[in-house]
């Protein structure tokens, strides 16, 4: 195993429905992800592109294979923990079309709300937190409310809260979905510098190609199954 | 550690606020409600407290004056009083009319009883003005409930009575205002008849009507005597029914109030019941509002036990603030409802105890809502 492995997947399926109305939607998939990249996954819609998104992000369960996530293995044909949930709070961070802030906390407290869940202290927490305001420049914005930040402030808190629980993975849903083109090409360089700087691995589900050149692979699912483009 | 609970309240604090006052306008109702049956309890105890004799002597199988009608020959007290454990005895009526006010009429019980005798039934610790009666003949004493002030003049049946003195919460066990007035005026009000009515009577035959009957026989015995054997010895004797105190207290709430405690009590079970789904649905609606946080919450890892915590203690909040409210609700209007409403501790204490019960009850709902939320729903807009 890889020290830059961040994702490792082997001969994963994942199918929905029994008899007449049975369908795969991954077949035999087998890829890795190493830390620092930011890889686009790119398919039509209906493809599975947010079934693949689900079963890295340890939410859906695959039905055969094997994932591990940094060095943990956590699916060998069944999980190997009771605790998925427990693993998206250590390991990953989830960035959506939206920017989803829990609207009835502050700035500071959306970002110290997972940490805290994974224990760490309210003093660490908040210095994390603090940290990454400032190196998204919205340091003054701590206590504001979400409704009080314009649409562009709040996609950076949700990318700074992304990353508030020091994971080894991100899972972006669309992230630029809802942003005009100057603003998206800011969104995905800003995930790449992160990816780099960072050391995490990103995965980003688009539809828009124009963001495909600032990403480090594209990950394709075709055929059921995943390619990796030139 | 983040209170979730207090910051989602403190972001919709209006909301939350006039919630809690809505449902506490129906405890407030329910307070009331429990407020009444106490009260209807006191009341139908004034009379039997303050006139605080030993025994009742009332007609043969009936149950004396408070639950049903008796009537029983008034020269009997002598007979009681020859009993050597017998300490004092007198005649007692009771008397439902209507009292005229200015511009209507107010349903009154009047207590006959005689003036010189041993036994007054006037609690002097009720009287605020005047005094007890001291004549035999149109004298009253009113509640304040009635308006009347010293001095004033009520024209009864045939003759105009005086107002010599005014008490204050002087009820009946239904509720209704305590006059008190002379044996002998009572006697002459309960028998004097117009002029026409005794020509009718004359005519089928009905002359000189005993007007000597009065309601009840009441007695104290002498220190050192058993009151259940001076009943006995008494039923023996006498074949009238008598009953303690304790027996009088019964009869009251068992026979007067009972049915209408018991509505009372049904009432305030249902509106428990009424508030307790009530605050189900306002919590349901909240969680309702919040599903696509919580699925947030839920797919970035939050453990369960966090969002149900923050659902457990909100409606709690929520039910504690309602139960503030409805105390204070409450002690603002129970003084405008026609009957005694009594507010006591213990009743607020228990009713407590029901809303936080019945709030940890209506939040399953939503912890159902929260235990079933889907993370994938966060995804995919």
């Amino acid at each position: 195993m890889s020290n830059k492995q961040a994702i490792k997947v082997e001969h994963l399926n994942k199918s929905f429905g029994k008899g007449d109305s049975f369908v795969d939607i991954i077949k035999d998939a087998s890829f890795v992800i190493n830390k620092g990249e930011l890889v686009a996954l790119v398919a039509p819609s209906g493809a599975g592109k947010t079934t693949l998104l689900m079963l890295l992000g340890c939410v859906s369960e695959p039905n055969s294979g094997k994932i591990w996530l940094g060095d943990e293995k956590v699916y060998d044909d069944k999980w190997l923990t009771k605790e998925t949930r427990k693993i998206r709070r250590e390991k990953i961070g989830f960035i959506f079309q939206a920017h989803y802030l829990i609207p009835f906390l502050n700035i500071i407290d959306n970002l110290t709300l997972l940490p805290q869940a994974n224990g760490t202290n309210d003093k660490d927490a908040k210095a994390k937190a603090r940290e990454l305001l400032k190196y998204f420049d919205i340091a003054d914005k701590e206590k504001a409310m979400p409704s009080q930040l314009s649409g562009g402030q709040n996609q950076r808190v949700a990318i700074a809260r992304a990353l508030a629980n020091n994971p080894e993975i991100i899972l972006a849903d669309e992230p630029t979905a809802a942003l005009d083109m100057q603003r998206s090409v800011d969104v995905v360089e800003m995930l790449k510098t992160i990816a780099q700087e960072q050391d995490v691995a990103i995965v980003m589900v688009t539809h828009d190609d124009r963001m495909l050149p600032y990403c480090d692979r594209i990950m394709k699912i075709q055929d059921k199954t995943i390619v990796f483009l030139d | 550690m983040i209170h979730l609970a207090k910051e989602d309240i403190r972001h919709t604090l209006g909301k939350f606020i006039v919630t809690a006052m809505g449902v506490g306008m129906l405890l407030g109702i329910v307070l009331i409600m429990m407020g009444v049956y106490r009260g209807m309890i006191a009341d139908a105890e004034v009379l039997l407290n303050d006139l605080n004799v030993d025994l009742w002597v009332v007609q043969d199988d009936t149950l004396g004056p408070f639950a049903e009608a008796s009537r029983i020959h008034e020269d009997l007290k002598y007979t009681i009083k020859g009993f050597q454990e017998i300490d004092k005895s007198e005649a007692i009526t009771f008397q439902n009319f209507q009292l005229p006010l200015k511009d209507k009429k107010l349903a009154v019980l009047a207590i006959g009883y005689d003036v010189y005798g041993d036994i007054n039934p006037i609690n002097k610790e009720r009287l605020i003005d005047g005094r007890v009666l001291q004549n035999d003949h149109y004298e009253i004493v009113v509640t304040d409930k009635t308006g009347y002030k010293i001095d004033d003049t009520i024209e009864l049946g045939r003759n105009f009575f005086t107002v010599v003195g005014i008490t204050h919460g002087s009820v009946a066990s239904g509720g209704d205002p305590l006059v008190y007035i002379s044996l002998k005026d009572a006697q002459e009000l309960q028998f004097t008849y117009t002029n026409k009515r005794i020509q009718t009577d004359r005519a089928r035959g009905i002359i000189n009507k005993d007007a000597h009957l009065v309601n009840a026989i009441i007695a104290t015995i002498k220190a050192g005597y058993n009151v259940n054997e001076v009943a006995q010895e008494i039923r023996k004797w006498q074949h009238k029914s008598v009953y303690t105190r304790a027996q009088q207290k019964v009869v009251l709430t068992r026979n007067v109030v009972e049915k209408a405690s018991k509505q009372i009590g049904l009432f305030t079970v249902i509106l428990i019941g009424v508030a307790t789904i009530i605050i189900a649905l306002i919590i349901y609606t909240m969680t309702l509002e919040k599903m696509k946080v919580i699925s947030i919450m839920k797919l970035m890892g939050l453990p369960n036990s966090m969002i149900i915590k923050m659902i457990v203690e909100e409606t709690l909040i929520l039910g504690i603030l309602a139960f503030i409210f409805g105390n204070i609700f409450a002690h603002l209007i129970y003084s405008k409802f026609p009957k005694n409403v009594l507010l006591n501790t213990p009743d607020s204490l228990l009713l407590f105890g029901v809303v936080v019960i019945a709030s940890i009850l209506a939040s399953f709902i939503g912890v159902k809502k929260v235990v079933n939320a889907d993370p994938t729903a966060a995804i995919g807009g």
